[in-house]
């Protein structure tokens, strides 16, 4: 699919219900306004987004802050009501608590109640969900192990630090080993360990049948592990695909290293958009129009040495920026 | 739905049990009745009535004002905080929410308003004063008393700041209170006078129905000292508390419900 068939459509037929059942998430059209009491101001923080996520899939939702990734999510767990669009979550329509019971949600740099500790906190959602006082035992020991919070599992939550209180909240949203789970920057405040921790942890969700709905600024992780990809900028959505078909597969440029004997190099950086030279490497950049076969014969003449040579193609990061900035005001 | 509701609650006991200031509270109506021991001395033969008189005071007074705190603190703090976001995401409803944060203030006052009456009897017993029926009536009324206000409170709370529900919470209890003052300052003002304040007094839970003692009802002078009112009014007074008290929480819950938690 190009780029232009995979950007984001505002306006899509109606999702039959056959389809609707294999959809764990449907938005369509939706729009949230906020509006100041007295002075007639007003702010529209989601300006029709639509996008469907499949089941069994992990799926990134990206955007810069303030692009409306947050409220989305909010209004899909019921926190915040809608100005207009529908949206259906494991084939209800929201607001549904039916659909909430089957869903695991960790909010935006969770709060909780920082008095109780993991244990605590854990048998407080399995009470919400309505586990048996047996089966909410089994699952927090079994989720505390999982998050890595075993030894710290007595201290109250007050004293954990931003890291330990997202595993804490990723604890307490599996507590009903839920078909959905929505984590609003699960990656927020961990340390590149944590970060894989968790990326782990999503794809074993997968792996067991769930479906997986995480927004997230770290774009690595995105292209990493998620089967699509939705890019969000002022309210809208600007892009929604697999990350294969969302970034181009022209040619971008070519990286080459290579190793020279003399100092003075000025003939091999002609034409570079990028030179790096340090000590007897030279690291250049050329453009996707370049010769580069040329190039490498004229730097073996000048008795360098070839190390490595790579095609860039377009990133996740290239396709954000660009669509971030395209974005309409 | 009852586990939902009792798991708030629970949870809003715990978290209640961990604000000092209601250890202060406790400490003063444990000094006030010292006090009312030491007044009771001075006075002669009077030292059972003084010590009824201070411990239902303090009762009512610092009962009402742990209400009226609690209540406008509670709710507005799971908002404020955001640690309502990972509650209301799960399969509860919203005025479940509002209903469980009820109950587990009911719980806080009742054992606050146990320990206040506790208190009472043991410096009652330290009089010889001994407990009368009328006084086990007057503590039962404190106490709805009390359960009426936290429900005024937390109805201020569910839209507005603490600070301005803890204003229109406790104008509503001393306007509640005084009641029948405020009918008998109006009987000879003008007309429109008197609509209004008739007006302003329908819209106010009549909580002076729970503080009876030294009134006139139907003609008859009722004291906690003396001759107290029957059983059946005090199930009367709970009555009306009640109704108050789910008319409040279903305005509250209904306003609860159409937020927006950002």
């Amino acid at each position: 699919m190009s780029l232009l068939a995979a950007r984001a459509q505002p306006a899509r037929e109606a999702v039959s219900c056959e389809r609707l059942a294999d959809l764990a998430i449907d938005v369509h059209e939706l729009t949230k306004t906020y509006r100041t009491p007295f002075a007639r101001t007003k702010v529209e923080a989601l300006r029709g987004v639509t996008f469907s996520v499949e089941r069994g899939h992990i799926f990134g939702f990206v955007g810069p802050n303030g692009a409306g990734k947050t409220t989305t999510i909010r209004t899909l767990m019921g926190l915040i009501r809608p100005t207009g669009g529908t949206a259906t979550l494991l084939g209800e329509a929201l607001p549904s608590r039916t659909a909430r019971a089957k869903i695991g949600f960790l909010p935006e740099s969770p709060y909780f109640y920082d008095y109780l500790n993991v244990a605590e906190l854990c048998d407080l959602a399995g009470r919400l969900f309505g586990l048996t006082p047996a089966l909410r035992k089994r699952r927090a020991d079994e989720l505390i192990e999982k998050v890595g919070l075993t030894r710290a599992r007595g201290q109250s939550l007050k004293k954990f630090s931003k890291g330990m209180l997202q595993r804490a909240g990723l604890a307490q949203a599996l507590m009903n080993d839920p078909e959905l789970v929505v984590l609003d920057e699960p990656m927020s405040g961990l340390d590149p360990i944590g970060r894989k921790e968790v990326r782990d942890l999503i794809l074993e969700l997968r792996d067991a049948g769930k479906t997986v709905f995480f927004s997230t600024h770290i774009l690595s992780d995105v292209e990493a592990i998620t089967d699509r990809v939705a890019i969000v900028a002022r309210g809208q959505l600007q892009a929604h695909g697999t990350p294969a078909e969302l970034v181009s597969k022209t040619l971008q440029g070519v990286d080459v290293i290579v190793r020279v004997a003399t100092p003075d190099v000025a003939a091999l950086t002609e034409g570079a958009t990028r030179v790096r030279h340090v000590g007897d490497e030279l690291a250049v950049t050329f453009g996707a129009q370049t010769d580069v076969d040329a190039w490498i014969a004229r730097a073996h003449a000048a008795g360098a040495k070839i190390v490595q040579v790579t095609p860039r193609h377009e990133t996740l990061e290239d396709l954000f920026v660009r669509e971030v900035a395209e974005a309409k005001p | 739905m009852i586990g939902r509701i009792w798991a708030i609650a629970l949870n809003t006991f715990r978290e209640a049990a961990r604000i000092r200031v209601l250890y202060g509270i406790l400490v003063l109506v444990i000094g006030s009745n010292l006090l009312a021991v030491f007044l009771g001395q001075l006075s002669v033969r009077e030292a059972g009535r003084v010590a009824r008189d201070v411990g239902l005071a303090g009762i009512s007074l610092f009962g009402s004002l742990t209400a009226i705190f609690l209540g406008v603190f509670l709710l507005y703090t799971e908002v404020q905080r955001r640690t309502i976001h990972a509650i209301v995401s799960k399969p509860i409803s919203r005025w479940e929410f509002v209903v469980g944060k009820y109950a587990g203030m009911v719980l806080v006052l009742t054992v606050l308003v146990g320990v206040f009456a506790a208190a009472m009897i043991v410096m009652l017993g330290v009089q010889g004063a001994g407990v009368s029926s009328g006084v086990v009536k007057a503590l039962v009324l404190s106490w709805l008393e009390v359960l009426t206000v936290a429900a005024i409170a937390i109805f201020f709370s569910s839209f507005s700041t603490p600070f301005l529900s803890g204003i229109f919470a406790l104008a509503m209890w001393v306007i509640g209170r005084l009641t029948p003052d405020l009918e008998a300052a109006t009987k000879f003002a003008a007309p429109w006078i008197q609509a209004t304040t008739k007006l302003a007094l329908e819209i106010v839970p009549d909580v002076h129905l729970f503080a009876v003692s030294g009134r006139t009802l139907d003609g008859t002078a009722v004291s906690v000292h003396g001759d107290f009112v029957p059983w059946s009014y005090v199930a009367l007074a709970g009555a009306h508390g009640l109704g108050w008290i789910a008319a409040l929480l279903a305005l509250a819950a209904l306003l609860f419900h159409r937020r927006d938690f950002v």
